[in-house]
């Protein structure tokens, strides 16, 4: 189970004038950098699986898990940055989120650890990758 | 809608002064070509080569490979909505250039994947080695964004697919294929009796070097729709992704989708082939719930028997997989399913991140984290800066004698969704 360590940074939040309903939690500073003056984002200074834990933790707390938490194709572990969309109010248990935060927490192991391999670039395109992801989400979000 | 598509071979490439089609050789005027790649002010230069299968030569980065295609009768022109007009394609005669491709390569990102090897145990993954392939390296202008880099080499793939494509309008094919379909009532009054297929082909979609295109419309903000696969085949459904090399499906393999070639086959003999149903695989939860609700409600308007569902890509979009399979079979109509697998290294993992009881009849197109060892070619094609950063490499991948050890992941084609691949339990 997911718990907040001193490697764990305290939430990055800058709230926007409008609330959305949804938060962005990552561990990718272009997404802080980008999407933080007009969404909620929690940054955490931790590892891809611990994103995941984080979100599962919330998810657990009767938050809705709102976007899927593995990327379409660049595997855990080879990229660093991982950003989900979870909601701002919690309800009843999201049991088909706990579903699925477990299954995709349990894929990582299936995957080399290499994200502390690469040229600085390849970090930059990484962060870049998890941001353009994140973001195909939010016209659909917003029009909530 | 009926489409004769004929099968000029292409036997043979070479670079001449003048681009042509004869007795099976295409030649092409480097010069001439250039000029349809550089029209795009984001490429500073291009450099083109020709590999022969058998030749000692990897191309890699691979973005996308494509067949040229070229419309000479009936509506529109091939790549609608991308190249030509968005006028609706798939009927009348297409000519398709056989036993080649136009292949572009070189980085957009520092961990693209994609490897085609001509010779060696490597090009036994990927179907793409037994092609003449034309390879276009693009070089973008200084301070260009990712996005607009992606965006220039794919249009330049199809540019230069569409000007080899068009060398052979005037010839007469070397064979020819007829394929049509009906309306729902002519079908049902045609072929009585037969079980009533479709085919539900997913469509990776979710971003920067993940997503398709359908008549040049971007499929993350699609509707699951019909589709006539016919249309598919003059190129209305093209590739802009460029990752997870071994699962995704570049150009080449929609103008050439083996599911629909298959259900072809069949079709009017044990089965009514209806027509193709186009969902996509989004970030968002909703969506894929949105979408996968109004693909199993297709399939109960079309009174569907059956569909085969092929996924593209990993991870997420195994949740649109077996969200998809568990509606669809919901509705009372059978589902096959083809994925591919992530079960490690020793085939021992869960593999894949969704699953279900629905989901009973399933083909694999192999596990992708199967680890080969490649040999050193004498050419590579591209770079191989990249190698220890693709998917399925690592810090060792690159070894001093010059050979590669990866995991299949990084062969284009290698565990492809829709069949278009070498691996089998036969």
């Amino acid at each position: 189970m997911y718990s907040a360590s001193a490697e764990v940074s305290r939430p990055f939040l800058i709230g926007g004038a409008m609330k959305k309903d949804y938060r962005i939690i990552t561990n990718n500073p272009l997404v802080r950098e980008k999407l933080g003056q007009d969404h909620d984002v929690e940054f955490y200074d931790c590892s891809y699986e611990d994103v995941l834990k984080k979100v599962k933790e919330e998810v657990c707390k009767g938050y809705k898990l709102l976007t899927h938490p593995l990327s379409g194709s660049v595997k855990p572990n080879e990229t660093p940055y991982k950003s989900v969309m979870v909601s701002r109010k919690s309800g009843e248990t999201d049991l088909m989120g706990i579903e699925i935060i477990e299954r995709a927490i349990a894929s990582v192991s299936k995957f080399q650890f290499k994200s502390d391999k690469y040229a600085p670039q390849v970090y930059e395109d990484f962060r870049l990758i998890d941001y353009t992801l994140i973001s195909s989400a939010l016209p659909s979000a917003d029009a909530w | 809608m009926r489409l004769e598509v004929g099968h000029i071979f292409i036997k043979d490439i070479q670079f001449g002064t003048e681009s042509k089609i004869e007795d099976g050789v295409l030649y092409v005027s480097e010069e001439a070509v250039k000029e349809v790649v550089l029209e795009d002010e984001h490429i500073k230069s291009v450099k083109f080569d020709i590999a022969r299968p058998g030749e000692s030569v990897r191309i890699t980065p691979v973005k996308d490979v494509i067949e040229p295609r070229v419309k000479v009768e009936g509506r529109g022109g091939v790549f609608p909505g991308v190249i030509s007009k968005v006028d609706t394609v798939g009927e009348g005669k297409t000519y398709a250039l056989k036993g080649m491709a136009v292949v572009t390569a070189g980085k957009i990102v520092g961990f693209q994947e994609g490897i085609i090897d001509m010779t060696g145990p490597g090009a036994d993954y990927t179907p793409f080695s037994k092609l003449n392939n034309f390879v276009v390296v693009c070089e973008p202008v200084d301070g260009i964004k990712q996005h607009e880099y992606e965006a220039a080499v794919r249009f330049a793939g199809f540019r230069v697919a569409v000007y080899l494509g068009e060398l052979a309008r005037e010839l007469t094919p070397d064979e020819t294929k007829v394929y049509e379909t009906y309306g729902i009532k002519e079908g049902m009054e045609k072929l009585p009796g037969l079980p009533r297929v479709a085919y539900v082909q997913m469509l990776q979609s979710q971003g920067l070097l993940h997503d398709t295109y359908v008549y040049g419309v971007d499929a993350k903000k699609t509707l699951s729709t019909i589709i006539n696969p016919t249309e598919v085949m003059d190129g209305a459904i093209v590739s802009g992704n460029c990752v997870s090399a071994c699962d995704k499906n570049p150009t080449y393999v929609h103008e050439n989708n083996p599911v629909v070639h298959d259900l072809f086959e069949e079709h009017g003999k044990t089965i009514n082939f209806v027509c193709q149903i186009l969902t996509n695989e989004n970030v968002y939860l909703a969506d894929k719930q949105r979408s996968s609700d109004w693909t199993a409600k297709l399939c109960r308007l079309l009174d569907l028997d059956a569909v085969i569902v092929s996924q593209e890509g990993f991870g997420n979009p195994d949740t649109d997989l077996i969200m998809n399979c568990k509606k669809i079979e919901a509705e009372g109509v059978k589902t096959v399913i083809i994925t591919d697998e992530y079960a490690g290294r020793d085939g021992k993992s869960q593999s894949l991140a969704d699953a279900d009881v629905a989901a009973d009849a399933v083909v694999t197109g192999g596990n992708a984290n199967q680890v080969v060892v490649l040999p050193k070619l004498d050419k590579v094609i591209g770079t191989l800066d990249y190698v220890n950063t693709i998917a399925g490499g690592n810090e060792h991948s690159l070894r001093e004698d010059g050979t590669i050890e990866v995991e299949i992941q990084a062969i284009t084609g290698a565990t492809n969704e829709t069949g278009f691949g070498y691996l089998s339990a036969r």
